[in-house]
């Protein structure tokens, strides 16, 4: 895609007429990426701004200049601004003698439970122990899929892995019920009962449904998880930034706390069934500002990646 | 509604056409570049916004057209036509027959709405007196058949699946033979989710499709999707013979491009769009009339026929 305008200018500052058909086609690109529309043409525009009056070259073209500056912008978009480093956070909360909670949140079939699992098993894999919350009290199956993952992950890790005790369990109290009450009861069990982790399941939501988004940020208001994790797939275009925003939105506006909490890293999920249109992923980090602490990468336990920002920046302007 | 932002911007673009004074090249592609922008954050595909963009070019002359009037309605009818092939595949949408078994097959993306939609469809035919049921060959999913179990119970629909079986194929095939026996007219086989790139998946998927022989097989899509709907939905249309699509999730905000990409992928009509988790929460969808009211034409038949 740039190689057509290769070999355009000698040395000579780069005008906004000079910059506009490569920015042009580079915004293209992005879209095609799955970068949301919107924030492709903003990055296009902070790259013009950079870059306007500059001088290039004899050697370089307008094209690779663009092209230098947009990989900048975007390795540094996906570098987190903060480290989340959960297993540090896990002993920390140990040694206080409580458990670390972390709530999993988002749209409905994004993968909130399926990679809820697969964390527990990476915890488990690192000698915690972990008891999983079923505060999805709506979805039909959502209790028993809990369920099936716990004695799963219960014969993956039978007792005598973690010093007799039970590596993992499942807190749940069926359907109907008021989540927000539930977490409560899973977290203080977990306390009494000295596991490392509680993981808190929690119902997918459209970000516009009102009296959900409410009951979710009651949920977190009221149990003050360690770490909030918005779980968004790689699949989703434009919206991925509606969503985000708006449970944000919805986290600060619903509490009735003196300091909201706000999500505090992103699980970017199905990264395996998107080839190289890894757009989502600049879309996601570029709205909150927030890091992408998890890939997944598949259906079962082990695929859970640490997002590599090179190789995604690599695959975006390939 | 569905789009109908999109509608609304798009029929903003074509305004300034009647607001300008005069009508060239600059000003056409200006609405062109608008329309293109709306669809694209609508997450249409970027390939076919882009033919979309050169077929109205190309279908316009301006040295050829006489009166402003004249280019003014051109320019309109050759968005419109090209608006329509998005969204409208020309083909018949698949009807049931009464008084004999009609086999449908639900195929998607994992947690596309499959087995929500499955059993939203089983309860509309059952409310229209057909004799319906619901299979679950979803051996993979963990607690897929408690879900489909707890929703077809909840609706009162007749069921089938099993905890033990491993095979989706073994269980689909059983599940049709006995419905057939009892005189069933909708059989609805849930499946797995699934995706392009895991090859064995795709394997399950056909012999499913094989096994139980489908009348009709649906591809649900959900409405947030991206660009990465187009080539997804042409590899499923591949592999077996959609027939029809469902768009799901269409109570949230999104706007459900992705989705009508996956329309032109799979040259099959939308029948139904989920709007919500509830099992009546679905309706069914005209293409016709849905590009009607899209491109403000008039609401003739109605949109929504529930
Ligand atoms: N290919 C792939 N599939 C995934 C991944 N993560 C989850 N899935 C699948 O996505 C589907 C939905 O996953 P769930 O974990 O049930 O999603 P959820 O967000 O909990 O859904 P709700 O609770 O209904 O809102 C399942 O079929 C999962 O196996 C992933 O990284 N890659
Ligand atoms: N808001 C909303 N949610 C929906 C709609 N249709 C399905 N869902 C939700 O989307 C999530 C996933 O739905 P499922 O029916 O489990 O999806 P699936 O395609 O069967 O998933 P897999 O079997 O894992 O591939 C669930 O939380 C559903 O309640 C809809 O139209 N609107
Ligand atoms: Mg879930
Ligand atoms: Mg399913």
């Amino acid at each position: 895609i740039f190689s057509m305008f290769r070999g355009l200018v000698g040395s000579k500052a780069l005008t906004k007429e000079a910059l506009q058909p490569v920015l042009n086609s580079m915004r293209d690109h992005l879209i095609g990426k799955n970068v949301a529309a919107d924030i492709a043409e903003k990055m296009c525009d902070s790259v013009a701004n950079k870059l306007e009056g500059k001088m290039v070259g004899t050697f370089s073209t307008i094209a690779s200049t663009v092209k230098q500056s947009l990989n900048d912008s975007l390795v540094l978009i996906l570098t987190p601004k903060r480290r989340v480093d959960i297993l540090r956070d896990v002993l920390e909360a140990q040694r206080a003698g409580k458990p670390y909670v972390i709530t999993f949140c988002g749209v409905n079939g994004v993968g909130k439970s399926t990679n809820l699992a697969k964390i527990c098993f990476w915890l488990m894999e690192n000698g915690f122990r972990v008891m999983i919350a079923a505060c999805d009290t709506f979805r039909a199956g959502a209790v028993e899929q809990l369920r099936t993952h716990k004695t799963r992950l219960h014969t993956l890790h039978p007792p005598s892995m973690h010093g007799g005790r039970d590596g993992v369990n499942l807190f749940e109290k069926g359907y109907g019920k008021d989540a927000a009450g539930i977490a409560m009861q899973a977290i203080n069990a977990a306390r009494e009962q000295r596991y490392d982790v509680v993981l808190v399941d929690t119902a997918g939501r459209m970000q516009d449904n009102e009296p959900l988004m409410r009951s979710l940020a009651k949920l977190i208001t009221v149990n003050s998880p360690d770490l909030v994790l918005f779980v968004g797939e790689a699949l989703v275009g434009n919206e991925a930034v509606d969503q985000l925003v708006k449970f944000n939105q919805a986290l600060a506006d619903y509490s009735n706390a003196e300091n909201p909490r706000s999500i505090d890293g992103i699980v970017l999920t199905k990264f395996d069934t998107i080839d190289d249109k890894v757009g989502a992923a600049i879309s996601m980090t570029y709205t909150t500002g927030q890091p992408i602490v998890f890939v997944g990468t598949g259906q079962s336990y082990p695929d859970l990646r640490r997002l590599n920002a090179k190789a995604v920046v690599h695959a975006l302007l390939k | 509604m569905v789009l109908a932002d999109l509608g609304r911007k798009i029929n903003n673009a074509l305004r300034s056409l009647s607001n300008a004074t005069i009508i060239n090249e600059e000003v056409l592609q200006s609405m062109l570049s608008e329309i293109c922008r709306a669809l694209l954050e609508s997450d249409v595909n970027i390939r076919l916004v882009k033919k979309l963009r050169e077929n109205v070019r190309s279908a316009i002359d301006f040295d050829e057209m006489a009166s402003g009037l004249n280019k003014r309605k051109m320019i309109q009818s050759a968005v419109f036509r090209e608006l329509v092939k998005l969204v409208d595949p020309g083909v018949k949408a698949w009807q049931p027959t009464k008084g004999k078994p009609n086999v449908i097959m639900f195929v998607g993306l994992q947690g596309s709405g499959k087995t929500t939609t499955c059993t939203k469809l089983a309860y509309y035919y059952q409310r229209k007196n057909w004799k319906t049921c619901l299979i679950c060959a979803d051996t993979f999913r963990a607690g897929a058949f408690d879900q489909l179990k707890q929703n077809a119970t909840k609706a009162r629909i007749p069921f089938y699946g099993s905890y033990t079986e491993a095979d989706p194929v073994v269980i689909a095939s059983e599940g049709v033979e006995t419905f057939k026996e009892e005189n069933f007219e909708i059989i609805i086989v849930d499946t797995s989710g699934r995706h392009k790139q895991e090859d064995s998946l795709f394997e399950e998927m056909l012999q499913v499709y094989n096994a139980v022989a489908p009348d009709n097989v649906i591809f649900v899509m959900d409405a947030s999707i991206g660009q990465a709907c187009e080539g997804q939905a042409r590899a499923f249309k591949e592999k077996v013979d959609v027939a029809s699509v469902i768009v799901t999730k269409l109570d949230g905000h999104a706007k459900g491009g992705g989705a009508l990409s996956a329309v032109a992928a799979t040259q099959s009509p939308i029948i139904f769009i989920g709007t919500g988790e509830h099992i009546d929460d679905f309706e069914m969808f005209k293409t016709q009339p849905f590009v009607r009211k899209l491109l403000n034409m008039g609401d003739i038949e109605g949109l929504i026929d529930k």
